[in-house]
């Protein structure tokens, strides 16, 4: 038998570095991407965070430029602003939890209370801070409803004072959460097995005693991730509600972090000092992100 | 069609772990061959060199007299079918059938024409136009045979390709299968774990265990000479009874103690088997359940005195357990762990269902003298002469 | 609770979910006056809303924005993804965890360089920009959607194309990507959403107003505070449509996106 020994050599490529060499070739786009457009401007962030810059020419100032920072009170009105609308995120996930154990008892034509209750998730968060705005105006469906219930020497305009702004965002925003949490919970409740349930209610559990002690368990990954989306969300997507209904004010009442940012780039041309926000804001998220991290590794 | 070789073929796995330990063998043009094995015993890892899914880490490999250890997959012209039969789940049972093909090049009308052929082969004729979804799991396993048989390559490489059916239809494919590749003549190798399929399917089996080779012989050769302990204890359900015993030499005869039973094997076993010839050796001797009858009183030849423990009904035949007064303890069947477990000597007896034996009854049964196994205790090895 | 009153709540529940809708349609059937007086009602807005809001032009940017970006957020991630689960590379896991790590972060965090580079480059000027920023935002999420998809593909199912005669690249685009359908569907409506209703980055990456998206041109007139509210809400209304549309068809895809490596 003679034997050929053409597959004998080894090629300049196996089979294995073949696999390896795709892999990478096929991950490149997105690595360039993510590096050229996410990572290197991190870096960037960094180094303008220690100069004075004003988008063209820049100067290395050094650290001084972060305790000046942190001197500006501009910087605490924003992270106080967002501290307190921290206190939305309780409504944020409790209303969106109520309205899915609604929607779970399945009562006639809940699939189209489903759909209703999902459909303001399309809509931009600019229409829906314009509408917010019709609803806190003067002339607004607030203090309609209001007179309504007879109060009619009342008249609010809770997006004009520096007291009541910021509380009249936070009702947006949770009413902007609403449908993306009550997805989540809901597609959680739906993966909750019956048998549960009906179990407890053999053993005699009732109403409250089966949702604290089978439901809400079951519901706790859900409740985390929807918890750490709305804090995200908080952090950094109420721009455009903020854009659209205050402009940031009346005064600094409604400028939290992500807007302080835009107005120190944007409106006064600091560039050099809004970077430097923006790390702060980094490092607000990636809290909340390791934290998210943790929930996706632990399921790998 | 061509003839496949494994010649000192190793594989081993980055952390050290060899799969394949030296692995020889030989598969003719047409033959075919079917590696089995308890799971990670590297069958599979095989299988997957000759595909070229896996490299091979040292040795050579040839298909059809050409070494193919750096070839690609697709230059090696070798068609695999897989366990869960990875079919394309997006594509027709035509387009399933003919995608190889149509890479290839092949024309339209050729590509058609030998899926048809395939098709009437397998009889799947009238679901040419399916999706798999739309299949039966036995369906399905006729697509993925066609999807390898319309490619008329030089070797059909097959991992489990039954495990995913149930009962029946994984006998009526074993047929089918047989069947088809004795029709085509394509070199085949056939990975199972199952036993059964080994020895109904292949021309040759080879049994691996841990990497290596055990044994390779045509399926009655192995039931009847397994060259060691695992190979007899793998094969046949249930498998060998394999018991220790003591070389106590008498007279003309080859004697053995077992636990404290005397039992003598014909002296003929003296010259065809290497037997230590010292009182008190150890051997492991192994007989197959078939092989040990119920016998009156006092008979000559081979006998043991024993209890029944447990009668298992199988309607066509009766498993009588039984374990041998006073035997101490016995090798436990050597496949399961290396080490031996003690435990009471038990045998397995294969009988006709009109037995009359009940739990509880004291037996004497007789071992049938032509068809002994004796192994090595401690390497396991058969300790039988090759007869040249 | 009885099931009737159960029905009530829900209903009531509607209502609120309803209310901008309500607005939007109540307020653009007036004129400016009647919108003052708060009384009656006209097609006004709706017959000059051209003239108010370049609503053709404005429809048009959105489309071209998201219609690239998606599709480049789609030709980066797919790959990747298939990457990252099937063909493991050196570092590949690290580098996986590295690109997930940059879902979490805010463009906010990083907007002034980005501005200051994208400009540099002279990107601003057309679409080229935000399309960058968007794919960019978009493809971590897109990557760990795609990567957690293909685990659940049987590695069998490439193996058999590669016997078959398939390079990678063969599997990928012939197996991979006709298998991931329902995945590419949950990026496409996610990120179509995400990029229609966005603000931020049309706003600083477009530079030229004739260009511009319509919720980026919806938001500039609202912050501009000329614009009268009648043809602001008929606008909105149209901006608000096709997303609309997008996720009352794909509802389903959007909820597996978002429970994605929670609910497997």
């Amino acid at each position: 038998m003679t034997v050929s020994t053409v597959g004998a050599r080894a090629p300049r490529l196996t089979l294995r570095r073949r696999r390896q060499l795709a892999g990478a070739l096929f991950a490149l786009p997105a690595v360039a991407l993510v590096i050229g457009l996410i990572a290197v401007p991190i870096g960037q962030a960094i180094y303008y965070s220690f100069t004075q810059w004003n988008g063209l020419t820049s100067t290395w100032i050094g650290p001084s430029t972060w305790t000046q920072a942190f001197h500006n009170p501009n910087l605490w009105t924003a992270l106080e602003n967002n501290a307190w609308l921290l206190l939305a995120v309780p409504f944020a996930l409790g209303l969106p939890l109520l309205i899915a154990m609604l929607l779970h008892q399945r009562v006639i034509g809940w699939k189209i209370f489903r759909s209703i209750y999902f459909l303001p998730t399309a809509i931009s968060w600019v229409v829906l801070g314009l509408v917010a705005e019709r609803f806190f105006a003067f002339q607004g469906t607030l203090n309609s409803l209001i007179h309504f219930f007879g109060l009619s020497h009342v008249n609010t305009n809770m997006l004009g004072y520096e007291s009541t702004a910021l509380s009249a965002l936070g009702i947006t925003f949770v009413f902007t959460m609403i449908g993306t949490n009550t997805m989540l919970f809901l597609t959680g409740l739906a993966t909750l097995d019956t048998s549960l349930e009906e179990a407890a209610r053999i053993d005699g559990a009732g109403r409250w005693r089966i949702f604290r002690h089978i439901t809400l368990p079951h519901l706790s990954r859900f409740i985390q991730l929807a918890f750490v989306m709305t804090v995200i969300a908080l952090f950094s997507a109420l721009f455009s509600l903020i854009f659209v209904m205050t402009g940031g004010g009346p005064g600094y009442a409604t400028t939290t972090m992500e807007f302080l940012i835009y107005q120190t780039g944007f409106a006064q041309g600091d560039f050099g000092t809004a970077a430097l926000y923006g790390l702060i804001l980094f490092v607000l998220t990636a809290i909340v992100g390791i934290v998210q991290l943790r929930l996706i590794g632990s399921d790998e | 069609m061509a003839e496949i070789t494994f010649s000192g073929v190793t594989k081993v796995f980055p952390g050290d772990v060899t799969a394949v330990d030296n692995l020889n063998l030989h598969v003719a043009d047409g033959e075919f061959m079917v590696l089995v094995g308890p799971s990670g015993c590297g069958k599979t890892t095989a299988l997957r060199m000759l595909a070229g899914l896996e490299e091979i880490s040292s040795g050579t490999l040839s298909i059809g007299g050409r070494v193919v250890n750096h070839v690609l997959p697709k230059d090696r012209d070798v068609a695999m079918v897989f366990q869960n039969y990875a079919l394309y789940p997006h594509m027709t049972v035509a387009q399933n059938m003919g995608f190889a093909l149509k890479i290839r090049g092949e024309s339209k009308a050729e590509v058609d024409r030998k899926v048809r052929e395939a098709a009437t082969i397998l009889r799947l004729g009238e679901y040419l136009d399916r999706r798999p979804r739309a299949l039966s799991g036995g369906q399905r396993q006729r697509v993925a045979m066609g999807r390898a048989i319309v490619r008329s390559p030089q070797a059909f490489l097959m991992d489990e390709p039954l495990s995913n059916l149930d009962a029946q239809l994984r006998v009526e494919m074993r047929v089918e299968i047989a069947r088809i590749q004795r029709l085509l003549g394509v070199a085949t190798v056939y990975v199972t774990h199952d036993q059964i399929e080994a020895m109904t399917m292949g021309d040759r089996v080879a049994v691996m265990r841990g990497g290596q080779l055990q044994q390779v012989a045509p399926p009655q050769v192995l039931y009847d000479h397994p060259a060691n302990e695992f190979v007899a204890g793998f094969m046949g359900s249930p498998p060998m009874n394999l018991v220790r015993a003591r070389i106590s030499p008498s007279e003309g005869r080859v004697g053995l103690v077992v636990g404290d039973q005397r039992l003598d094997v014909p002296a003929a076993y003296g010259a065809s088997h290497d037997l230590p010839r010292e009182e008190g050796a150890e051997v492991v001797l192994g007989v197959r359940p078939e092989d040990i009858d119920v016998v009156g009183g006092d008979v000559t030849g081979p006998t043991l005195k024993t209890r029944v423990e447990r009668r298992e009904a199988l309607g066509a035949e009766i498993l009588v357990h039984l374990s041998v007064a006073d035997a101490g303890t016995a090798r436990s069947v050597a496949y399961d762990e290396d080490v031996a477990v003690a435990r009471p000597t038990m045998l397995v007896a294969r009988m006709a269902p009109q037995a009359r034996v009940e739990v509880g009854d004291v037996l004497t049964v007789r071992l049938n003298e032509e068809r002994l196994h004796f192994f090595d205790s401690t390497r396991g090895v058969t300790l039988r002469r090759e007869c040249a | 609770m009885g099931r009737g009153a159960l029905f009530l709540v829900m209903v009531g529940v509607a209502v609120v979910m309803l209310y901008p809708f309500w607005v939007m349609i109540v307020d653009s059937l007036k004129s400016e006056n009647q919108f003052l007086s708060g009384h009656g009602f006209s097609w006004a807005s709706w017959r000059t809303l051209t003239s108010t809001i370049p609503i053709a032009q404005e429809v048009g940017s959105s489309t071209i924005i998201c219609a690239v970006s998606i599709l480049l957020i789609l030709l980066v991630g797919l790959p990747a993804g298939f990457a990252f689960a099937k063909l493991k590379f050196r570092a590949s896991g690290v580098i996986f965890l590295a690109i997930v790590s940059a879902m979490m972060v805010p463009l906010q965090a990083i907007l002034m360089p980005e501005f200051v580079n994208i400009t540099r480059l002279g990107l601003t000027g057309g679409y080229t920009g935000a399309v960058l920023v968007y794919a960019a935002l978009g493809t971590p999420f897109s990557v760990f959607l795609f990567a957690t998809y293909f685990r659940g593909v049987p590695d069998e199912l490439i193996e058999a194309g590669i016997v078959d005669g398939l390079g990678y690249f063969g599997a990928l685009w012939r197996l991979v990507v006709p298998v991931a359908i329902p995945a590419i569907a949950t990026v496409t409506v996610l990120q179509f959403i995400q990029i229609w209703d966005d603000l931020l980055v049309g706003l600083l990456f477009i530079q030229n107003t004739s260009e511009r998206p319509i919720t980026v041109g919806l938001a500039v007139l609202a912050a501009g505070r000329t614009t009268s509210i009648p043809a602001l809400m008929a606008g909105s209304l149209v901006s608000a449509l096709p997303a609309m549309i997008v996720y009352l068809i794909f509802q389903r895809y959007l909820v597996k996106g978002l429970t994605m490596g929670i609910d497997r």
